[in-house]
């Protein structure tokens, strides 16, 4: 066998990969996209830009989709920033593992049920109860965008925490040493050093919970009450409800080539902002 | 043989400079749990001096760096720089400067920006022009002009050594700290280095203070050396006088390397100890200051002091030749005497007659200078 050979049959499993679990879907995806419904649903083959035109139909559901997933990643990364940099920088080590696993233990729950706890919260007897008896009155949370952003962020925190904690942890204290030696206060040291080399696992933790919001179905469905709908909501009723398989398609086939599009001019942004670094490696 | 004449020479060395001085320590302690890093240190660091601190493995020298520094507090006792105690000042709020012994250099940074590191936190601001210039000189200095965009994950250890000493020289730090700054490269990068450290101390006349464990790095470079053990400074000194004058076996041992042969003192007369060896030999040395006759003591003599002979001469004893290692100018031999045990003996060059060296198995007679061994406690 030459070393060619060799190496070609080393990429084999990553290859055969990449065509049953990419590849293949979305060439199916991609031709549906073009056929039309069936007369009880389903798909039957044909050649139309008919479902493209008909997108307008589910602009709705775009637009929640590309505000409140880039909103909601802006949220969860805020949030998760600061605690990332308590359990990494200020926890005592022999503390860390415990507050990690807490982080992590909602996980054990299914998000079904979590996110039916935040129904009976930002309900009618939940926090709008509590603050009718403080006087502010007729507060409405539930099915609201407002509601669906609380959800996804609680939903993803974790998701946004480890990446960011893992930068964090690894980060070498002796630089924080040798900023505070050559002049600088504590606040200056974290913006000049420790929020530079942050950020490739803060980069890591948006593109994550970025990627996974834009296919979520199950919060906005809970929580916004029907009222709030993702593109994900979408397709289950394209997919399942109406079966109509040939405009759901079009409307997946079109979420990918947007977030295929916001990943690339994403990664390239972050790559500009690093250029030449080594220590630096998105996901 | 009654009157030994013992250089006095560096008896003074030990007293405080004239010149008021650049940082100091006052009875400085520093406990960690139940160790104690550091025990009633007392020093005084004069203006533009090159001082060690030399010590094993966990003496506390870089728990004393770290204090002039500002990392560590101590637990009791005072630091201070420029006749101001800091115990409570941080360490972006002090005119020092370290050298990390990882370099610590920001990874996200090119050369020059880690250079300028220092220069970009003062305040009020520098102008940029300005900040370019002391980095280019900074750069002139370590020789890496044109390194100036480099990334410093690019450069060699070396490179990189010298990119941490620009950060730290560039802010024109009143005490440079090092704490074993070329612990981390080769041997032959590790000597070029020690000169160039030790050029670049004369040419910007910065107070340094170095760390390591390395003896002959300590003896080479410095101006002054503080021997430490267990958190206690146990003599401070320059280079020559630690070497002639060790006060105890520990330091003996320390800076350079010695025979000991254990003994009590049966006399002391006019500075002289007779040592009593417990196979009856009579050996006399400079006696340490405080030993008395009936102490435990042992005598010291440095292998370059002892003197091999063909024959016999008064005093001399004899013994074997049981190695012998060429080391091109010097020879160094392991002598068996039956009294004493095995001597190392740094033979030079053009001391052997004829230049016939010694083989191995050959008798020979040794003997030295009783003015050139010391009698010190056994410690
Ligand atoms: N942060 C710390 N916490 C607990 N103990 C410490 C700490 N720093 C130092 N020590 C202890 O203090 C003693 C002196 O340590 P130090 O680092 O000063 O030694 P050193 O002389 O620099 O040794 P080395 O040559 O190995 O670097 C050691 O026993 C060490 O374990
Ligand atoms: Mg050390």
């Amino acid at each position: 066998m030459t070393r060619r050979e060799r190496n070609w049959l080393l990429v084999t499993p990553a290859a055969a990969w990449f065509v049953v679990m990419l590849v293949l879907p979305l060439s199916v995806i991609f031709v549906f996209s073009f056929g039309e419904r069936g007369p009880a649903g389903g798909y039957v083959p044909a050649f139309t830009f008919e479902q493209y035109a008909n997108l307008p139909a589910r602009f709705t559901a775009f637009k929640n989709t590309m505000i409140l997933a880039p909103l909601g990643t802006i949220a969860a990364m805020l949030i998760a920033y600061p605690l990332a940099y308590q359990l990494a920088v200020r926890t005592d080590p022999k503390w860390k593992i415990i507050l990690l696993v807490l982080v992590i233990v909602p996980f054990w729950t299914s998000i079904l049920i979590r996110s039916y706890a935040w129904i009976f919260i930002l309900g009618g007897s939940g926090l709008p109860a509590l603050l009718e008896m403080v006087g502010i009155e007729g507060v409405r949370l539930i099915y609201t965008p407002f509601a669906v952003l609380i959800g996804i962020v609680y939903g993803y925190l974790p998701l946004m925490v480890f990446p960011i904690y893992v930068s964090l942890d690894r980060l070498d204290k002796r630089l924080l040493e040798a900023s505070a030696d050559l002049g600088a206060r504590p606040f200056s040291t974290f913006l000049q050093v420790t929020l530079p080399l942050s950020i490739p696992g803060v980069a890591t933790g948006c593109m994550l919970v970025f990627i996974l919001l834009m296919g979520e179905f199950l919060i906005p469905a809970l929580l916004g009450g029907g009222k709030v709908f993702f593109v994900g909501n979408a397709l289950v009723d394209l997919f399942l409800q109406s079966r109509n398989w040939a405009f759901g398609s079009a409307v997946a086939f079109t979420l990918i080539v947007i977030m295929l599009v916001t990943v690339t001019v994403y990664m390239r942004l972050i790559a500009r902002l690093h250029s030449g670094r080594q220590d630096i490696s998105i996901m | 043989m009654t009157h030994i004449p013992i250089d006095l020479q560096y008896a003074t060395s030990e007293q405080p400079d004239a010149r008021p001085p650049i940082a100091a320590l006052r009875n400085v302690f520093k406990v960690f749990g139940d160790v104690v890093a550091a025990d009633q240190l007392n020093l005084s660091i004069a203006p533009g001096e090159f001082l060690s601190f030399l010590g094993p493995s966990g003496c506390g020298k870089t728990t004393a760096l770290r204090m002039l520094a500002g990392f560590e507090a101590p637990t009791s006792g005072e630091v201070l720089i420029d006749g101001q105690v800091v115990n409570t000042i941080e360490p972006y709020g002090r005119p020092v400067n370290m050298v990390f012994q990882s370099y610590a250099l920001f990874p996200h940074m090119n050369v020059a920006d880690n250079i300028g590191y220092g220069l970009r936190q003062r305040r009020p601001r520098l102008a940029r022009a300005e900040i370019a210039r002391k980095v280019g000189r900074a750069l002139e200095i370590v020789r890496l002009t044109g390194f100036e965009k480099r990334r410093v994950w690019e450069m060699s250890g070396g490179q990189q050594q010298r990119v941490a000493l620009a950060r730290a020289i560039v802010n024109e730090p009143k005490l440079l700290l090092l704490d074993e700054p070329l612990a981390a490269l080769d041997r032959k990068l590790r000597k070029e280095m020690q000169i160039e450290l030790q050029d670049l101390q004369r040419q910007i006349g910065i107070t340094f203070v170095l760390v390591t464990h390395d003896q002959e790095e300590a003896l080479s470079l410095s101006d002054r050396i503080c021997v430490m053990r267990e958190g206690r400074i146990i003599q401070t000194g320059d280079p020559q006088n630690l070497y002639d004058h060790p006060k105890s076996r520990y330091v003996a041992d320390f800076v350079g390397t010695s025979n000991f042969i254990d003994g009590r003192v049966e006399h002391v007369a006019d500075g002289v100890a007779t040592l009593a060896t417990p196979s009856g030999l009579r050996l006399q040395g400079a006696a340490n200051a405080g030993l008395k006759a009936g102490d435990e003591a042992c005598l010291s003599v440095r292998p370059e002091q002892i003197h091999m002979h063909r024959d016999a001469a008064p005093g001399s004893l004899p013994g074997t030749v049981h190695n012998r290692i060429f080391l091109g100018e010097h020879t160094e031999y392991l002598v068996q005497q039956p009294a004493l045990g095995s001597l190392n003996v740094l033979a030079p060059r053009q001391g052997q007659p004829d230049d016939l060296s010694f083989q191995t198995g050959e008798p020979v007679h040794i003997n030295w200078n009783p003015a050139r061994a010391l009698v010190l406690s056994p410690d």
